[in-house]
């Protein structure tokens, strides 16, 4: 709309220039008046939307009150009655569907996390394979992408489900590694520490150790860059700090025991265990964005000149030592902001693990939760809504990072 | 600038560079490459037998259990078992392949399944040809008119029936557009003139202005008008839309959303450029909102909300709604690659289209936008492709599309449990697909970075 007033001045008679008297003109003048239509066209759009809003709202409200039920949050206070397979928080069918919406959660956040960690580690390693001056490493590299990129995620999913988990032994078979480890069609059993130390306890005194660290290093910095050797008191800091993890160690030894997943019956009871579902779910998430990774890498580390590689061996760098400080430093520039996508990519996909009855967000809530309440409205909301707030907050976490990255422009 | 100065200063000798010397006598040919860059040092020499060795067994693995060991000829999985126990049982595929492909179509009625398709392909071959004028017009009209072909072959009903007169008037305009497009190709192929001019000398001797227009127009109805006379001595039998499935379904909906995805990107990405706060606002609040969430939420909830949100009068399959979700996944995403191609275009553009006396309408359309999708090629056809892959999605809110018609095959009482092949089978296809695609792409890229 902008456009057409400047292309078109002829029409669009400057304020106080005649105006025209007849009331016909002056409705055209209106129309033409590039501010008055700027009004018009905006108020017509936003009637029409708050018409469809209300038309929509009223239909809700219609179709609602016919199927007798009213719109609320009330129905989070109710027990939900049934059973999710494998929670990270402590659950039980007693418990509210608030509850319920909290586990999904939970278990969608383990699930991308995982992938996210996993999948960049892999896909930044196939991403500088496939850079490799041995063709036979780069064409393997080259084609695992491919296959795993032009498949949709889906089919591989219930693949790795289905014709791999599921093919597992039974349990009383189970592959096993010693005492420790155990793989079956159900799942993974793994041996845990269970400490008499409650886990918030063992937690905050490993952040509170790394911190100390860290802060130490940081103090003593100062005098490291002027002097080149470390100050008397960085010594007596260590020390004390070394005295107080070896304190912290030997506790957390002396409190602890060993949980071992013992065959019982049909099944195994202690240690962890994590379902089939999500291992199928995982691998296969995983391998699928480890491939958008890595093509991710591969751009990024071929859009830096080539000249930089040179001049870093030049001026007698190691290879670590260009790819350090003059290689990763400039790639990075280029592979965040593809790299975001990616991860709010591997957030969104998670949901797919419904498809195999993985109890995320999405299986618990969306399926399970709405077909026992109905409450479809305040469900979609409530999900839609926990999608939003995670892909705002990731977004712009790295916005933040990457402007901390990017070439400073002035 | 170079070359002027190197013409006013003829004295200064030019930089001629050493041609570079030819790579040493161990290094050339198909074993010096192999051995410079597999066998260089121990530790890449090393890596190559071992990279060597796994694909080997990963190879023989694959073809021995697709190819050499797998049974094609079987009547249930026990027989495929006691044939070849460590082999694909490509039998049962091949005995579900017709409902891979057609779904549950009744099997006498997909003949139409075949032609519809064919006269989609046919409808966009004269694409591939410089000849034709205006051809993104013929794109258009494939975009405008040919789901009205398709809904007419595929639903069936007498003709103007059950699909109600419009739909088949609509149909028949189609089908004249497209006769008049081939017998325009062919005849100036042979260097005549269109069928279209054929009222010309009777139209001008009535009007004055736009002669070619209405000889256009009289035609178009008239061809119609026979087409129509035609169709309504046929009577085809009428097919619901929840037995469409299969190959065809997931076609359906990822045609749909890859023709919806252009229109209703370019007017949301329009949308968000706009100075309007009102028009920014909203269009942005929609792109963001759509692009936050998974496609499987979106379908959910058009699923649910859908019935809930529209009058209880209107009657809506499955199919539809899906539709709807897609069409608007589709364009929140194609938004974002157009608005990359928009913020590409240099502001001189718009000035020198301002200069000209071109509205913003015309504008966008003449100037703008050709420029900016043409740019952005590579990133739609990647939209694209992941569209293709993402129909899969519809066979959690069960719709039987391919996916859904492949795992129910190991429900089948001849073939229960087998699920390897077909799911394999599905992925070869959706790779051939999807890596066709993007070779194409790729393809295209390379060419218009020639043009430019």
């Amino acid at each position: 709309m902008i456009q057409s007033s400047t292309s078109k001045p002829y029409k669009n008679p400057s304020k106080g220039a005649g105006l025209p008297s007849s009331t016909t003109q002056k409705w055209t003048s209106l129309l033409n008046n590039d501010s008055s239509r700027a009004v018009i066209l905006q108020a017509i759009v936003l009637a029409l939307v708050l018409f469809g809003l209300w038309f929509l709202f009223a239909n809700a409200n219609e179709n609602l009150n016919r199927l007798g039920m009213t719109f609320g949050f009330d129905f989070l206070q109710v027990t939900a009655g049934f059973n999710i397979s494998w929670s990270l928080i402590p659950y039980d069918p007693g418990m509210s569907y608030w509850r319920v919406f909290l586990v999904g959660i939970v278990n969608t956040l383990i699930l991308s996390f995982c992938v996210i960690v996993v999948g960049t580690i892999i896909g930044t390693v196939v991403g500088i394979l496939r850079l490799s001056d041995n063709p036979l490493v780069s064409q393997l590299a080259r084609w695992y992408v491919e296959i795993v990129r032009n498949v949709p995620l889906l089919i591989q999913i219930i693949f790795w489900f289905t014709v791999v988990f599921s093919t597992l032994p039974a349990p009383r078979q189970s592959y096993h590694l010693g005492e420790w480890l155990f793989l079956n069609n159900r799942g993974l059993y793994v041996m845990t520490m269970e400490s008499a130390l409650s886990w918030g306890w063992i937690v905050a005194l490993g952040i509170a150790l790394v911190a100390s660290l860290y802060a130490l290093f940081r103090w003593s910095k100062p005098y490291y860059t002027l002097s080149g050797s470390r100050s008397s008191g960085f010594y007596i800091g260590l020390a004390v700090w070394a005295l107080a993890a070896g304190w912290a160690v030997w506790s957390f030894s002396t409190s602890t025991s060993l949980s071992v997943p013992t065959l019982k019956g049909f099944n195994y009871s202690g240690g962890a265990f994590l379902p089939a579902s999500f291992g199928a779910a995982f691998v296969a998430m995983t391998v699928y964005r480890s491939a958008a990774i890595a093509e991710t890498v591969r751009a990024g580390m071929q859009s830096i000149d080539r000249g930089q590689h040179e001049a870093a061996f030049t001026i007698g760098f190691s290879r670590v030592q260009s790819l350090r400080l003059i290689l990763i430093p400039q790639a990075i520039r280029s592979i965040i902001p593809p790299m975001t996508n990616s991860w709010l990519a591997a957030t969104k996909d998670s949901s797919l693990a419904v498809a195999i009855g993985f109890p995320e967000l999405v299986s618990v809530f969306m399926q399970t939760s709405m077909n026992q309440t109905g409450r479809a409205i305040e469900i979609i909301f409530m999900v839609m809504g926990f999608y939003i707030f995670i892909s705002l907050l990731i977004s712009y976490l790295l916005n933040k990072y990457n402007d901390s990255v990017q070439y400073k422009v002035r | 600038m170079d070359d002027l100065n190197v013409k006013n200063q003829p004295a200064l000798k030019q930089f001629v560079p050493t041609p570079p010397r030819p790579p040493h006598k161990s290094e050339r040919g198909v074993f010096g490459t192999i051995r410079h860059r597999c066998f260089n040092s121990i530790g890449n020499s090393l890596l190559t037998l071992c990279v060597a060795t796994v694909l080997f067994y990963l190879v023989k693995h694959v073809l021995d259990w697709a190819v050499f060991n797998a049974v094609f000829i079987a009547d249930n999985r026990r027989q495929c078992m006691d044939i070849s126990p460590d082999g694909a049982c490509w039998a049962g595929v091949i005995s579900w392949f017709n409902g891979l492909i057609y779904g549950r179509f009744p099997i006498d009625e997909q003949w139409r399944v075949n032609i519809g398709v064919l006269l989609g392909l046919v409808w966009l071959l004269p694409l591939m040809s410089k000849r034709i004028p205006l051809r993104n017009f013929v794109l258009l009209s494939w975009i405008g008119l040919y789901p009205f072909v398709g809904g007419y072959l595929f639903l069936g009903g007498r003709f103007g029936a059950e699909l109600g007169l419009v739909h088949g008037a609509m149909t028949c305009l189609a089908l004249a557009f497209l006769v008049i497009l081939y017998a325009n190709w062919i005849l100036s192929a042979l260097g005549k003139k269109g069928l279209n001019e054929l009222f010309v000398p009777l139209v001008s001797r009535f009007v004055e202005r736009r002669i070619h227009l209405l000889s256009f127009v009289a035609v178009w109805l008239l061809v119609g008008l026979v087409i129509a006379f035609g169709l309504s001595q046929i009577a085809l039998e009428p097919v619901p839309i929840d037995r469409w499935g299969g190959l065809f379904l997931t076609f359906i909906i990822a045609g749909f959303a890859i023709t919806m995805a252009i229109p209703v990107g370019v007017i949301l990405a329009l949308g968000r450029r706009s100075k309007l706060p009102v028009i920014h606002w909203l269009s942005m609040t929609v792109i963001e909102l759509v692009r936050s969430v998974p496609l499987i939420t979106v379908l959910f909830m058009a699923v649910t909300l859908l019935p809930i949100f529209l009058p209880a009068d209107m009657e809506f399959n499955k199919l539809t709604q899906v539709l709807v979700a897609v069409c608007l996944f589709a364009g929140a995403y194609m938004a974002e690659n157009i608005r990359g191609g928009l913020q590409a275009i240099p502001k001189g553009q718009y000035e020198a289209a301002a200069t000209l006396g071109l509205g913003y309408l015309h504008t966008m359309v003449l100037i703008i936008l050709p420029q900016a999708l043409r740019m952005m090629i590579p990133n739609i056809m990647t939209s694209f492709i992941s569209l293709l892959k993402d129909t899969t999605l519809v066979s959690i809110i069960g719709l039987f599309d391919i996916m859904l018609m492949a795992r129910n095959i190991a429900n089948d009482k001849d073939w229960v449990g087998m699920h390897t092949e077909p799911l394999v089978m599905i992925s070869v296809l959706f790779f051939i697909l999807c890596y066709s695609m993007s070779q194409y792409s790729l393809n295209l890229e390379k060419r218009l970075k020639v043009d430019r």
